[in-house]
């Protein structure tokens, strides 16, 4: 829009008449409001709320009559049916927001009276929020930034009546409002006690979010590996970072496979067989704490592994018998959490128990190739009785020499992923491989599993933390050894050294912009990215993951013993009264002025009366009223008392003489501090005794 | 409160209270914190916050706009019961920055109707700089009549508080009695009408005659110019009489009892209208109300005198 405005543009707006160009305005304020909301909002929405708009738009630039009710009815009876349609309901989040929009726009052909203004921004202000369910970064913090100000702009510019003021002086004014209420934000940000959700958190708060599931269909992990976007941000003590192999994040295990998806052990299922875990660690701890974006999913991702739970403030993590680290509720919100990772570790069964038969389970009629293989491997005299690790080593040697190849895109693999990637394409990205090596384990009688999360990472070279993406999502597999129980073993890594070993990872193709930087200087691009890496985890750490335990460390820092949320009541409540103290002796400074005059003033007239020579009904008599009667009751020759009568006219000049414009407060400040002065100086006459009087 | 042709508004003077729209406004901070902190989003706490704190500002601008401010007021100048009269107001601005979206208002009780009536107009006083802008009002009762209190009020910059301040001119304006609509012709004494035929028939000849109007009921036939009035026939205009020049030796006296028997209102407002019509002839006239007498005269210090002892009686 403002590409287009050529001065010829303004020209046209400038003759606009006032209301057009009003309502051209506000709808270009909602415009703004609305489009970003076009990546979650359903198309048919987004474009009704476009036309509604533009049909507004020409209305205002020709000056036509606005539509009738019955047009708005409609409107609304289409949205709702469309809503319903949509969304199978008019309640919950999404569906909120988009009758929202919609509502919005469709207000914009009824602005007749002030009262839907209002209305427009309020409405307004709502909309700005629910963007923020979507997206909560710096870019559309900026955006809801802007958004805010156009509409305190509109709502300045409509308590504007007199003639045709600029739209710059309304948004001169609405700026103003929004800067000096920055530190209010500010504090009330910092202080405002955070509290958990006050009714049950809507169960549609979090969609959208790409990550890890709980499920696995083979492929979909490949769709992370061109995600950019950072899974989690790990902060190593002390800085010291272990090496990559070990860098294992652990999501979902997965132990059912239906010939087509692999999915996390059920909770029942879980439970009737509780296995113990049977962990055991060595060697020394590395302790970290990681910020973990929202994933929707209960589970906390920890390198392997923990022993202790992780410490999150107010939530309690569970650990399942197959080391996962779980939340009694999705992850909606950035979570920090510390924890402690023992590189050297064993766990599961021993010894083969009922529990790890559903690690044995081959879905039937599914990759008849690769349970021939099996068959061919156990008829094989060198392997007929060969243990559980060395049909391992023989797999990867299989791996590593058969031929077969990483890669992100190896097309789409039909139902027997298993036989294909064998004996077919021989290539695939880690789930493919991870997931054929299983059922080929398991062809063989060795029990194994599929384990998803997130493999290595990458150091940000800003500020040192260690950042895992989206694209370092990973697929591994582990297989039960006896007398060892569960063994890690990454068959990619047979496959692609460089996907786990080195510091190499796989690049995704880029946009333009990147390609371009890229070849011009990998350097900077890399230095550019990490730069804004480390802005956007200080946006977090400070802004989205600003919590309860975050607030109780500033109060700590301020030297409260063991902080309350109830503290930061009071803190921000002594903050508020103090500010509301300091504006009201800056508003009483003025009067305070004027006071110290009435004051000494006052101080003159009590001394007289007090000498019996003025009398207290005149509560009003000014200093020269004061002078003179002064000198009609005594003598004026006397010094002190000539004193008096000069410091009282002196008073009098100091208010009432026509002051010339170069007097400044401060020299009138001065002026009221000499006289105090002098006041305290004067020797006051005292009651005429009774020999003074004149016989009668 | 004191009465002043000069106010400041300052603190002590300028109220504030929360709009219909200003407690819409709290609501919808409420519900934006509400969704906050269910769907623990920072954005929303930032964006709530950014919201209460302009809110806030602008509550202070809103306060701003009018504290500080002088009023003054030109004196009113005198009229008569049932005209409007103008008050001119004067808004003077000492500070650096522009004061909008000013409302001044006046408030009238109207007797009649039993209702109240409202004169308001807007405008916005330039950076040390001041406007002057013009609120009328009528009034039915005659004498020194005090002027109505003003209403200044804003709601600039969001609308969601209402700052306004009363001001009550002490400044006093004249209101003279209402004239009669058809008044009676001036009750011109015998000597003096006689008189004023021969000067009519002088005044033929001699064409001592200063000016022409257009002819009013009471007008002495003599004086119409009857050459014209068959031009003004067929023109459709009023007849067109003679109006001799004040230096005309012409005495008149306006007693009350003259008016006939009338309430005492009715007969002030005749003798009203005969004053106005003793001036507009040019006459020298005095007046006899009880317990006053102005000697006759001519002039418009004359009619001012007049007129105010008929206001004041």
């Amino acid at each position: 829009m403002l590409s287009l405005a050529t001065p010829k543009v303004f020209r046209v707006i400038n003759a606009l008449p006032r209301n057009s160009r009003d309502t051209l305005f506000l709808l270009l304020v909602i415009a703004w409001l609305v489009i970003p909301q076009a990546a979650h909002l359903p198309l048919w929405c987004t474009l009704l709320a476009l036309a509604v708009l533009i049909w507004r738009g020409i209305l205002a630039w020709t000056a036509r009559p606005l539509p009738s009710r019955w047009w708005l009815l409609a409107l609304m009876a289409v949205t709702l049916g469309s809503t319903l349609i949509s969304y199978n309901t008019l309640l919950g989040r999404d569906a909120g927001v988009t009758l929202l929009v919609v509502l919005l726009t469709l207000k914009t052909l009824e602005l007749r009276a002030r009262r839907d203004a209002f209305v427009v921004s309020f409405l307004g202000f709502f909309c700005l929020l629910s963007n923020s369910f979507y997206s909560q970064t710096i870019f559309s913090a900026i955006t809801m930034l802007i958004g805010l100000l156009g509409l305190l702009t509109a709502l300045v510019n409509a308590h504007m009546p007199v003639g045709r003021p600029p739209l710059l002086a309304a948004a001169r004014s609405a700026g103003f409002m929004t800067l000096m209420g920055m530190p209010i934000m500010v504090l009330l940000f910092l202080l405002f006690p955070r509290m958990s959700p006050l009714w049950g958190l809507p169960n549609d708060a979090m969609t959208g979010r790409s990550g890890l599931s709980a499920s696995m269909m083979v492929g979909n992990i490949a769709s992370l590996a061109l995600d950019e976007s950072i899974a989690m941000r790990i902060h190593f003590e002390n800085g010291r970072i272990p090496p990559r192999q070990n860098l294992y994040f652990r999501g979902p295990v997965m132990t059912h496979f239906d010939g087509r998806r692999w999915q996390a052990s059920h909770l029942e299922f879980e439970s009737r067989f509780s296995e113990t875990s049977n962990l055991k660690v060595f060697g020394a701890p590395i302790n970290y704490e990681v910020t973990l974006e929202p994933n929707n999913q209960p589970w906390l991702l920890l390198m392997d592994a923990a022993i202790e739970p992780p410490q999150l403030s107010g939530i309690k993590a569970r650990m399942q018998s197959d080391l996962q680290w779980q939340l009694n509720r999705p992850i909606t919100d950035l979570v920090r959490y510390k924890a402690q990772s023992y590189a050297r570790f064993q766990h599961g069964p021993t010894t083969f128990t009922p529990g790890l038969r559903p690690a044995l389970n081959l879905p039937p009629g599914f990759n008849p190739r690769t349970l021939a293989l099996a068959k061919q491997i156990r008829s094989d005299p060198r392997f007929r009785a060969a243990g559980n690790a060395e049909l391992v080593d023989l797999v990867m040697d299989k791996l590593r020499t058969g031929g077969y190849s990483y890669s992100l895109e190896p097309g789409v693999y039909g139902t027997n992923s298993a036989d294909e990637f064998w004996f077919d394409r021989k290539l695939g990205f880690c789930e493919h491989i991870a997931s054929a090596f299983v059922l080929l384990m398991r062809a063989l009688d060795v029990p194994a599993r599929i384990v998803t999360g997130y493999q290595g990472g990458e150091q940000n070279s800003v500020d040192d933390y260690w950042v895992v993406r989206q694209s370092d999502a990973h697929a591994w597999a582990e297989v039960w050894l006896e007398g060892n129980g569960w063994a890690r073993v990454d068959p990619t890594s047979a496959v692609a050294p460089g996907r786990t070993g080195a510091f190499q990872r796989l690049i995704a193709p880029r946009g333009v912009v990147a390609q371009t930087l890229s070849n011009l200087s990998p350097d900077l691009q890399r230095q550019l990215r990490a730069g804004w890496d480390a802005l956007n985890n200080g946006w977090n750490q400070w802004v989205l993951n600003y919590t309860q335990s975050k607030q109780l460390d500033i109060l700590k820092n301020l030297g409260f013993k063991s902080p309350s949320w109830e503290d930061l009541g009071y803190l921000l409540m002594a903050i508020v009264l103090l500010v509301s103290a300091l504006a009201a002796g800056w508003a009483q400074r003025y009067r305070g002025a004027q006071d110290s005059w009435l004051h000494l003033l006052r101080k003159a007239q009590q001394r007289l009366r007090k000498a019996g020579i003025y009398d207290s009904r005149n509560q009003r008599a000014s200093p020269r009223q004061l002078a003179e009667t002064l000198k009609s009751q005594r003598d004026i020759k006397e010094a002190s008392i000539k004193a008096i009568y000069d410091w009282l006219i002196k008073l009098e000049s100091q208010r009432y003489a026509s002051a010339s414009s170069t007097t400044t407060k401060l020299q009138k400040k001065r002026e009221i501090r000499q006289l105090n002065q002098q006041f305290k100086q004067l020797q006051w006459p005292t009651k005429k005794s009774q020999s003074d009087r004149k016989p009668n | 409160m004191p009465l002043a042709d000069q106010i400041k508004l300052t603190q002590h003077n300028v109220y504030i209270l929360p709009t219909g729209p200003g407690l819409m406004l709290v609501a919808t901070l409420v519900t934006l914190l509400i969704a906050s902190i269910n769907y623990q989003l920072s954005l929303g706490y930032v964006l709530t916050f950014s919201l209460a704190g302009s809110a806030l500002v602008g509550m202070f601008m809103a306060h701003n706009t009018l504290r500080g401010l002088v009023m003054d007021l030109g004196s009113p100048t005198a009229q008569f019961a049932g005209s409007p009269v103008a008050m001119d107001i004067r808004l003077h601005n000492p500070d650096k920055s522009v004061r909008y979206a000013l409302i001044l208002a006046i408030k009238q009780s109207q007797k009649s109707k039993n209702t109240l009536v409202k004169t308001e107009l807007c405008t916005d006083v330039p950076a040390q700089g001041s406007c002057s802008l013009q609120l009328t009002f009528t009034t039915q009762q005659r004498g020194l009549q005090r002027l109505p209190s003003v209403t200044i009020e804003t709601r600039y910059p969001l609308g969601s508080v209402k700052v306004w301040a009363y001001w009550r001119p002490a400044a006093q304006v004249m209101i003279y009695p209402r004239p009669e609509a058809n008044p009676p012709p001036l009750p011109l004494s015998t000597d003096m009408v006689s008189a004023e035929n021969r000067h009519a028939e002088q005044a033929q000849n001699s064409a001592d005659w200063g000016a022409i109007r257009s002819y009013r009921r009471g007008d002495p036939l003599k004086q119409v110019i009857w050459k014209k009035a068959a031009k003004a026939d067929q023109s459709g205009d009023a007849l067109v009489v003679r109006i001799a020049q004040p230096n005309a030796q012409k005495e008149l006296y306006l007693d009350i009892n003259q008016t006939g028997t009338l309430s005492t209102e009715a007969r002030i407002s005749r003798l009203c209208a005969w004053v106005l019509e003793a001036q507009a002839q040019g006459l020298s006239y005095g007046l006899r109300l009880p317990g006053l007498d102005i000697s006759p005269a001519a002039g418009l210090t004359q009619q001012r005198r007049c007129l105010e002892a008929l206001a004041l009686c």
